[in-house]
């Protein structure tokens, strides 16, 4: 099965009111997709609604074959997300949370793609500590490392990277690479950094107003990325498309 | 100053917030369910008050020393509660970067404590004057002044002591990141999910806080099971040590349960499911409290061998009481003082319904726990 995430006629929100309606959408293996958007578009109420954080109104997610509603504890085991860096259960140290994340997974606390990912993340000597004395840029590192444990085909990281360090953000994107590259997995990157799109995933959406206002294909996104500032323009072009309708 | 009541105000837009995130349909159901069974909770109460005015009216004990210690202990509750709320509204974590000294703090949350407490005195006042004209003690106004008086009294005492010492909400937060002694839990929270008991109890990095309070409460524990134990080895009868047990059984339960990791996204988006997370943080304070039971079941045991059933019924009970607690701490996952209360407040009901009514009542309260835990895992699947 090639497909790893397909999101069908996805409408959800809070208190019953919807705040994404309409969403189709479809990922396969080996493809990485941008996820832009305005404060308020909808980015993370969609990621929410796609890990089952918040119920659908209406639609249907379906992860690497399992239907989320169907099966929600299944479904979950198809998808990494790097918890928003806040939400890390302050008390714990880092390498404890790690083990926790290992214990729901069923896998080693070491099973990352990389043998030597926390040198590398420049964690070592935080990792030991409480995870309430870390800075965000070292939260939102564990939160990703924990995302990468188990190596699950699909993974989501709603605007983790933002808060990274440059060589911490190099690393990730590298390792983001050259998992989808194996095949096997995908990502789903949600982020406000409009020119790393293009360098970084095969195709891209624009969220406005709760639905998807634009695609762009891994061509398309290969042509803007190739003249500087081609995709902002791009984008910024299709935001104002989208307030002048 | 626009600051001075910036205590009052941020009370009153969080319960703002809070009823405005309320569904209406649940709104609804608090007004109506709630009002209704307040207004029947009165009417019974006067009745039983109506049936027992003669004997209240000369009760010399309970107007001298039972009612006056009531409201003094009711007083220093919700003074505490009251000034403990309007410290954590002044020592709030956004309003540390603010010009406000810590006297301004400090006059702010007395100000909000002050202002809450009035309705409070008012309403003990009510409750005392109308629970005198009920019984017909003469003179209910003034008794229900004096009631009001002391209840402030009280009130503003606790209040006043709490509110000199704010200090131990800045040590709490530092104390947070500053680990003490060796991994206790290491080898009891390895279980899957692992830690998660160190989480719940918010240890920093799995180590134990030794501090005054979790002392008292062990010396408390202890000396109540063994002097419940010797009455029971000396009277060699069972039921004290058994009653004992059942009950520090489910208080050492209700102190150790904390269930705020099932509103985490953490546990909410991992695969796993809310009834093993629940039976995952359910096992340690259940160890502890069967632990506790052990020593005064033991007790019972060998002060009347033959009476082996009273110990056993009492165990049987400690386990369905603990198992109704847990599901109202996993409801109240962020209030464990609100889960107590209401659990405290559903099982005396119930108890005292069943006086009335027989078993029935018991059968709603097993549906009523069942409709919470229905509920939470609802709330945990889909938020």
């Amino acid at each position: 099965m090639d497909e790893v995430l397909v999101v069908r006629e996805l409408s959800a929100g809070y208190r019953g009111r919807a705040v994404v309606q309409g969403i189709d959408l479809a990922l396969r293996r080996g493809g990485i997709l941008g996820m832009l958007g305005a404060n308020g578009s909808g980015k993370s109420t969609l990621l929410k609604a796609i890990t089952g954080q918040i119920p659908l109104t209406s639609g249907s997610v379906v992860v690497d074959g399992i239907d989320l509603a169907a099966a929600p504890e299944r479904a979950k085991a198809g998808f990494g997300l790097a918890i928003e860096p806040h939400e890390l259960p302050p008390p714990l140290s880092g390498r404890q949370y790690i083990e926790l994340v290992a214990s729901i997974r069923g896998c080693a606390p070491d099973d990352l793609p990389r043998g030597d990912l926390l040198e590398r993340l420049d964690l070592g000597r935080w990792i030991d500590r409480p995870i309430a004395e870390y800075s965000l840029g070292t939260r939102a590192k564990v939160a990703i490392l924990a995302a990468l444990l188990g190596k699950p085909p699909l993974l989501i990281f709603d605007e983790t990277l933002n808060g990274l360090d440059p060589v911490a953000a190099w690393e990730v994107k590298r390792i983001i690479t050259a998992l989808c590259a194996t095949g096997r997995h995908a990502a789903i990157v949600s982020t406000h950094v409009v020119e790393a799109v293009p360098a970084l995933c095969s195709r891209a959406v624009l969220m406005a107003g709760g639905r998807l206002a634009r695609r762009w294909d891994a061509a398309q996104l290969a042509e803007a990325g190739r003249a500087p500032g081609a995709f902002e323009e791009s984008v910024m072009q299709a935001l104002r498309r989208q307030a002048a309708a | 100053m626009r600051h001075d009541r910036l205590v009052l105000i941020l009370l009153w837009r969080e319960l703002v917030a809070g009823l405005r995130a309320t569904r209406r349909r649940d709104l609804g159901w608090i007004a109506l369910g709630g009002g209704g069974l307040l207004a029947y909770a009165i009417a019974d109460v006067v009745l039983a008050l109506h049936g027992a005015a003669a004997k209240l009216r000369h009760d010399q004990l309970l107007w001298v020393l039972g009612v006056p210690v009531a409201l003094a202990v009711l007083g220093a509750l919700v003074g505490n509660a009251m000034s403990g709320l309007s410290l954590q509204r002044a020592y709030a974590p956004f309003l540390k970067a603010l010009p406000l000294s810590p006297d301004r703090r400090r006059r702010m949350a007395g100000e909000a404590t002050l202002v809450l407490g009035a309705p409070l005195a008012l309403l003990v006042g009510v409750s005392a004057s109308f629970t005198c004209a009920v019984i017909e003690k003469p003179l209910a106004p003034a008794w229900g002044l004096g009631a009001a008086m002391l209840f402030a009294t009280s009130y503003g005492a606790t209040a006043l002591w709490r509110l000199r010492r704010p200090q131990h909400l800045l040590d709490e937060t530092g104390s947070e990141a500053a680990p003490s002694g060796g991994p206790l839990l290491h080898r009891f929270d390895r279980a899957r999910p692992s830690w998660l008991s160190s989480w719940a109890w918010k240890l920093p990095g799995g180590h134990l806080r030794p501090s005054w309070r979790l002392a008292a409460a062990c010396l408390v524990f202890a000396t109540a099971a063994i002097l419940c134990a010797w009455a029971s080895l000396a009277g060699r009868t069972a039921g004290p040590a058994a009653v004992a047990g059942l009950i520090g059984g489910i208080l050492v339960f209700m102190l150790s349960l904390r269930c705020q990791p099932l509103g985490s996204p953490v546990l909410r988006t991992a695969p796993i499911g809310f009834t093993r997370v629940w039976l995952r943080l359910v096992q340690l304070p259940l160890q502890l409290s069967l632990a506790f039971f052990l020593l005064p079941a033991g007790a019972a045991l060998a002060a009347e061998p033959t009476a082996w059933s009273v110990p056993m019924a009492s165990g049987l009970w400690l386990l369905v009481l603990n198992g109704a607690y847990a599901v109202f701490g996993a409801y109240f996952l962020n209030a464990p003082f609100v889960a107590s209360l209401s659990f405290a407040s559903a099982l005396a009901y119930a108890a005292y319904e069943t006086l009335e009514y027989g078993r029935t009542v018991l059968i709603g309260l097993a549906v009523l726990v069942f409709f919470l835990w229905h509920r939470t895992r609802q709330r945990y699947r889909n938020g």
